[in-house]
């Protein structure tokens, strides 16, 4: 007799349907919906994109112009964030210092600082008097908004906070990685004679190869899809995703939704072989082609030579990246804030002063109150539902066979481009779309679910695999538990630490999004939002304020990460 | 009738066969060692008579019931895991009380019988320490005390031992057994280490490739194993090749390589029959004189090893094949030195004669 076969926690159906139908409707859904709603009005699209009867196709033109830049923008970024960001990581990843986990905070920082308030420190620390030009004497700031840098032709201020903002994401990732592999692997090569940076180039990096890609990966779409800071800094330059607010603001719908499904079909065709890649256990470089032996004699030596003579390089540069491009903003943003206080430092005028600007006749901070409202009640609601969607998702991730499908799926909401994620959101569910909610919270709310869902299962999961959870699940299920008293007793609790970090992470995501929020929001502006508002009216220093309002506001729940993580 | 009752119960994962129509009756009290090495399918048995993992085929029976499809929390089956699973969030007392907490009972009977067991197992004074905070050894009985406070009739035991250092590994044998006896639990108890599973077990199952290869008590397993395979992976063995010369009325001869001849006493093979004679290491002696009444064959010393309270000879034979004989210290009159020659002697009793298996006879022997 053939037994029915019995999974080794049975979560009832109900729960499984109820949730993949929520998964569907409310990740799912909005994340596609750009590309179908392209397909669904070709003609509109048609019409405004490519004949259009005043300007022809010149929206098309402008469409290959902004991608195009775009591209050569995120790739650049990530290019530098792996060559400096690998030997940061390694450095995190092997050795013990004094001050190894504040490095590593600091690293973190872009990740949880509300993109906007960031581009901005940036912006006053390298373009304005307030800042290193200050600093250094000058009358100016150091570089001008639109100095581009040679070769790539990318606007220097741009650049970097493209870098700044993408570098976590590949140290963090590839520091995971790199202590994951056994150090005795680099151990054994260096008794076998090889010095540490050939063991590095032999050992180390092709067995590290699927943390550098998926880091690369992730780094490219943070940077394809970051719309906060870029707003701020972007001067004459137009990146895909400012395009697609701008658009979307100006009612050119269908141009900027074509655009937006471009942007997500391009990322997707780059980021989705490597993921699939980088899926495959077990995987490390293997590179076909063998060096000519006087060449790589050559390689060896000077290797050595390396190893022993300029390790100092490797280990200082990439310290005086992080410094230029997270802390010195903000330092900068800090001090500012005070030498601004009561008025403008240069020119003696109080109109130009924090305490004017804030409660003067543009009575800025009535916007900030009710905007500090208006996105903690976004973080916390959108936070809440995404949670009791994202806790039986990350089960049944783990625990059915489609699991695999559904965490792949999952990376698309992480990846699409915020700009088109608003837009799509505001297609789908707006006015024009269900007509379930028009811009405002509400549907403040729907936009940041989709990404705070997949941001939360992943923490769970993480929190999950290597916790034997399923050894502990099955003792307690002898012992007498049922499926149900298990959870509750055994898995919920050994996987606090997860589920709380999600909490906290998609609460910190939540709150400093701006690139969706910018389009869906209407008249309930949220913090990052009112920030880059206060920088197009030219209320230097109210935006200084806010800023600084946010920086420390996510430093705090930096530190409540610290702290939940750490307790063991 | 038998508690457990195991009925052409097969498993699959993919390709493998992990168990093939496994038939195995366990007695209400008995202790039961499944011994063989790894990739056996040991654990797979387990789980499947603690409800976690379900039989492809095949009826499992537990108290006359038929379980399968019942999930572990209504089987009365505790599993204890190799790695303990101590739940790490609970201290020693409320991991030992989980079971009877889950199960509801009232309070006065779950503080009594917490208290009792852990009082049992020398652990009342840690009932606040957190699992972590204890040593190896602890940790282990805090999970036979859990098992043990849940009530359940049978304790399926996964490598109990095998996390423990050698030493406390050997210690805790007899005490596992006498604290099982003792409640008069059933144990079914998982080992790849056959000296373990001689000395705990009423029984012994050796199972190979998912096969039952032998049941038996740990004397009949010893002295009369059934194969090669379990010859060579309880105890161990000399194995030499042959063919049946002679087969007479209190034994046969076998005629070895080089046309060395052996009495053995076992009968029951065909004359040509191509045979493996096996003698266990310690059944052979080497000296300077014939022994009588034993097979006697001259040979030089290839090597010897000091064991701790032995020496082991491998003794080159006239004909090329090597044997080794294991002598207790204290019973060698002298000891040979490497090149000496000397006379190798094992009785005809106990010489095992088994049929030369198709597979070759390093397939049998080196699948250990």
């Amino acid at each position: 007799m053939v037994s029915k076969a019995r999974k080794p926690l049975d979560l009832s159906n109900l729960v499984v349907w109820a949730t993949l139908g929520a998964f569907f409707t409310l990740v799912l859904l909005p994340t596609f919906y750009l590309i179908s709603y392209v397909f669904l009005r070709w003609n509109e699209v048609r019409v405004e994109v490519f004949e259009n009867p005043i300007i022809g196709d010149e929206n098309w033109r402008q469409i290959l112009k902004v991608l195009f830049f775009s591209f050569r923008l995120s790739l650049s970024a990530v290019a530098f964030d792996l060559i400096f960001g690998v030997p940061l990581a390694y450095i995190l990843a092997r050795k013990s210092f004094p001050g190894r986990t504040l490095l590593e905070d600091i690293v973190t920082l872009p990740l949880v600082i509300p993109t906007s308030g960031f581009g901005f420190s940036t912006l006053i620390t390298w373009t304005t008097v307030a800042g290193i030009g200050g600093f250094l004497g000058l009358n100016s700031g150091l570089i001008s908004l639109n100095a581009l840098i040679p070769i790539i032709n990318v606007p220097f201020i741009l650049f970097v906070v493209h870098v700044a903002l993408t570098f976590p994401y590949v140290v963090r990732t590839l520091e995971t990685k790199f202590q994951s592999i056994d150090v005795t692997f680099e151990l054994a090569s260096r008794t076998l004679g090889a010095s540490s940076l050939t063991t590095f180039r032999n050992i180390l990096l092709p067995l590290a190869i699927p943390g550098v890609l998926s880091g690369a990966v992730l780094a490219f779409a943070r940077s394809l899809g970051e719309t906060g800071a870029t707003l701020i800094v972007s001067g004459v330059s137009t990146t895909a995703s400012i395009a697609i607010v701008r658009w979307a603001s100006e009612f050119k719908l269908a141009t900027a939704s074509f655009m937006g499904s471009l942007l997500v079909m391009i990322a997707w065709a780059i980021i989705l072989p490597v993921e699939v890649y980088v899926g495959q256990r077990g995987r490390s470089l293997k590179v076909p082609y063998r060096m000519p032996r006087a060449l790589h004699d050559r390689l060896i030596k000077f290797e050595r030579f390396a190893s022993k003579r300029l390790s100092r390089i490797k280990d200082v540069v990439p310290l005086a990246v992080v410094l230029t491009t997270v802390v010195i903003p903000i330092i900068v943003v800090l001090n500012s804030v005070i030498r601004y206080w009561s008025a403008d430092p240069y020119t003696g005028k109080v109109q130009g002063g924090v305490l004017y600007q804030l409660f003067g006749p543009s009575n800025y901070f009535n916007s900030l109150l009710r905007a500090t409202l208006t996105s903690i009640i976004v973080a916390l609601a959108s936070t809440y539902i995404s949670m009791c969607l994202a806790v039986p998702l990350a089960f049944i991730i783990e625990r059915r066979w489609y699991g695999r499908i559904i965490r792949t799926i999952l990376k698309v909401p992480m990846i699409i481009p915020t700009s088109s994620l608003g837009l799509s959101v505001l297609l789908l569910w707006g006015p024009g779309g269900f007509n379930l909610a028009h811009p405002g919270i509400w549907l403040i709310i729907l936009t940041h679910i989709v990404f705070s869902v997949p941001v939360i299962v992943e923490s769970i999961i993480a929190a999950y695999e290597g916790s034997g959870l399923q050894m502990y699940e099955d003792s307690a299920r002898t012992l007498g538990a049922t499926p149900y008293n298990a959870i509750e007793t055994v898995s919920l609790p050994l996987l606090k630490g997860g589920v709380l970090t999600g909490f906290i992470l998609s609460f910190t995501r939540s709150l400093g999004e701006t690139g969706a929020t910018f389009i869906v929001m209407g008249r309930d502006v949220t913090i990052p939002a009112l920030v880059v508002n206060m920088v197009e009216a030219l209320a230097i220093s109210a935006a200084l304020f806010t800023s600084t309002y946010l920086i420390v506001l996510s430093l705090i729940l930096l530190a409540l990460i610290r702290l939940l993580t750490r307790r063991r | 009738m038998s508690l457990i009752k195991l009925v052409n119960v097969t498993k699959r994962f993919g390709e493998i066969t992990a168990l093939d129509r496994i038939n195995l009756s366990i007695e209400d009290g008995e202790y039961v060692c499944i011994l063989g090495p790894t990739g056996a399918g040991k654990t797979t048995l387990l789980r499947i008579i603690a409800g976690l993992l379900d039989p492809d085929e095949g009826e499992v029976y537990i108290e006359g019931r038929p379980v399968n499809g019942v999930p572990p929390e209504r089987r009365n089956a505790v599993y204890m895991f190799q790695e303990y699973a101590l739940f790490p969030h609970m201290t020693v007392w409320e991991n030992v009380s989980y079971g009877p907490v889950i199960k509801d009972w009232d309070r006065d009977r779950i503080d009594r019988v917490t208290s009792e067991i852990l009082e049992m197992v020398r652990l009342a004074e840690r009932k606040d320490a957190f699992p972590h905070e204890l040593s190896g050894g602890m940790q282990q009985r805090v999970a036979l005390a859990r098992g043990i406070a849940s009530g359940a009739r049978i304790l399926l035991l996964d490598e109990p031992l095998g996390a423990l250092d050698a030493r406390l590994r050997v210690d805790l044998r007899t005490q596992l057994r006498s604290l099982v006896k003792d409640q008069g639990l059933t144990a079914v108890h998982v080992t790849h280490d056959q000296e373990e599973a001689l000395m705990i077990a009423d029984r012994v199952v050796i199972l190979r490739e998912g096969r039952i290869e032998q049941v038996g008590t740990p004397h009949e397993i010893y002295s009369e194993p059934r194969s090669i395979f379990v010859t060579s992976f309880v105890g161990g063995a000399n194995f030499v090749e042959g063919n049946v010369a002679e087969v007479g009325d209190s034994g046969s001869v076998v005629e070895l390589r080089g046309g060395l001849r052996i009495q053995v006493s076992k009968r029951g093979r065909s004359i040509g029959e191509k045979v493996v004679v096996a003698v266990r290491r310690e059944d052979v002696t080497v000296g300077t004189e014939k022994v009588t009444g034993s097979n006697n064959i001259l040979g030089m010393v290839g090597s010897v090893l000091f064991i701790g309270g032995s020496i082991e000879y491998e003794v080159r034979l006239e004909n090329g094949e090597r044997i080794s004989s294991r002598i207790l210290l204290s019973d060698a009159p002298k000891t040979y030195r490497v090149g000496e020659r000397v006379v190798v002697s094992f009785p005809p009793e106990r010489c095992y004669v088994f049929p030369y298996p198709k597979a070759g006879l390093l397939k049998e022997i080196e699948a250990v």
